[in-house]
């Protein structure tokens, strides 16, 4: 790892051995040094440089940053990091399209919603099931009954509507409309059941 | 006493320190005396020697008269012994050459010449002489530089001032180059480079060793060395804020990435309303006002000097 960021390290004016802190610290240096109109580099370098210079450390500062907050990376590792390395991959990186919690104007899926549109609703947005999990608190397990269409193994339809009502948000879907779309489908529910 | 002294042989004691720095009015005045006046109260044996062009005013700033004799009268003969023009200043171990305006301008004196008047001076009892160099980057100034044992550049945190520090630099190392380059063709670069719109398009040192290395690959090793060797101290002046003291750290970060040069940091004195009030009534405001930010900053910056210390960036 430190013979691909050696360039990196240097550039930041640190040896391959320096801390996240201090990457963070000489970071802060010369981004100030470089800075536009920056007293100590404007008359030896033209915007373009400085500029290009800039450029240079920011790269260097994210990528170091990067390796250094993960040291799992490392083949060297302390105790309490080999257990890290071992622990459960970190949540997928949110894409930002889908911090829609609350949606302007709410889209509506061809009726009558079915588990597969839903399905291609959310591929197309590019989002993860274990992300909607995350936000909604809904088992994996459960989102892939409703999108499998799996209606004998889903839980009892009062909680089956609040579930559809959160995947539909977390889309930008319809809440309401979507999960009525979605129940509609359903045998109706037997009053012996309940 | 021999001209090796002009290749930098070090001594233990009796050494040349010159503070420079190519803007007028930013203070070289004021800190050589206050420096002086510290270093002398740490049991040091001070001269002070003023060579400021034109602008001849040490001597205001300890609070004496225009001094009688001058360095002038030395070098012009009127004065036979070096002694003759050496003044006191009313403190202890702290005496004063008065360069009093006609010294280096008008006498516009040779290289050897000048190593010679120096040598006279280090000669003298003496365990530090302080040169004031004045404003300016000509060779009159610069060679004065080059020929101490440690080289002081002031600046404060303005943009005239950081661009007269870094020409500063660049004449002094293209002069320090001239000086040891007998080869033709190298010294045609140097030549070319002083010109900053050659067609070589040389624009810094690191440059112009690049150039050297291409077409005379032989001579640059000899101007890597020269280059290791010059190592210029950055004092900056008129701190105001947190800032304005970083600003000595880039410096030397700039300069090593964008010159090629070595340069450390050796302090700053934060700008202080106790020094004007001082130069008001021709008083030194290290007797004035001994407490005063700015007093603390010329104390500590005298201590690290002899000390040997730099500050360093803490990451």
């Amino acid at each position: 790892m430190s013979m691909a960021h050696a360039s990196h390290y240097e550039t930041l004016g640190l040896t391959s051995e320096a801390t996240l802190e201090q990457v963070e610290k000489a970071y802060q240096f010369f981004a100030a040094m470089y800075e536009d109109q920056a007293l100590a580099t404007y008359s030896l370098l033209g915007p373009e440089e400085q500029l290009e210079a800039r450029t240079r450390i920011r790269e260097a500062y994210e990528i170091l940053k990067h390796a250094l907050e993960r040291p799992q990376d490392d083949s060297q590792l302390a105790a309490p990091a080999a257990l890290a390395a071992q622990a459960p991959p970190a949540p997928l990186p949110r894409p930002t399209s889908v911090r829609i919690e609350a949606p302007r104007a709410p889209r509506l899926l061809p009726e009558p919603v079915t588990g597969a549109s839903l399905r291609e609703a959310r591929e197309d947005l590019g989002v993860a099931l274990q992300h909607i999990a995350e936000i909604t608190k809904i088992g994996v397990r459960f989102l892939e009954y409703i999108e499998g269409d799996r209606h004998k193994d889903l839980p009892a339809l009062v909680y089956l509507r609040g579930f559809v009502q959160e995947y539909a948000r977390c889309l930008g879907l319809d809440p309401r409309r979507t999960a009525d779309s979605y129940l509609s489908r359903l045998p109706k529910p037997d009053p012996q059941s309940r | 006493m021999s001209e090796s002294l002009a290749r930098g042989v070090v001594r233990p004691r009796r050494q040349i320190w010159s503070i420079g720095g190519g803007k007028g009015g930013i203070g070289k005045s004021l800190l050589t005396a206050s420096l002086g006046w510290q270093l002398a109260r740490m049991g040091k044996r001070v001269i002070l020697v003023d060579s400021d062009l034109g602008g001849a005013n040490l001597h205001t700033c300890l609070g004496l008269a225009n001094p009688e004799r001058t360095l002038g009268d030395f070098i012009r003969r009127r004065a036979e012994r070096i002694e003759e023009v050496l003044v006191e200043t009313g403190f202890p171990r702290l005496r004063l050459i008065s360069g009093a305006s006609d010294f280096l301008g008008a006498a516009n004196i040779k290289y050897p010449q000048k190593v010679r008047v120096l040598n006279r001076i280090r000669a003298l009892e003496v365990d530090i002489v302080l040169l004031d160099l004045g404003a300016g980057t000509s060779y009159n100034i610069i060679d004065f530089f080059l020929i101490s044992d440690l080289g002081l550049l002031m600046v404060v945190p303005e943009p005239t001032s950081i661009e007269n520090a870094y020409r500063f630099i660049k004449s002094a190392l293209y002069r320090r180059f001239r000086n040891a380059v007998t080869h033709d063709g190298v010294r045609a670069l140097i030549e070319a480079a002083l010109d900053q719109k050659n067609p070589q398009g040389i624009r810094t040192p690191l440059d112009l060793v690049a150039a050297v290395a291409r077409e005379h690959p032989e001579e640059a090793a000899l101007l890597k060395a020269e280059m290791a060797a010059f190592r210029p101290r950055f004092v900056v002046n008129q701190v105001r804020e947190e800032a304005d003291a970083e600003i000595g750290y880039q410096l030397v970060a700039a300069c090593a990435r964008h010159l090629g040069v070595r340069s450390t940091y050796a302090g700053f004195v934060h700008y202080d309303e106790a020094v004007w009030r001082s130069v008001r009534q021709r008083r030194m405001f290290m007797v004035n006002a001994p407490r005063s930010r700015a007093a603390e900053d010329v104390s500590r910056l005298a201590r690290s000097l002899v000390q040997g210390e730099t500050l360093r960036l803490s990451l």
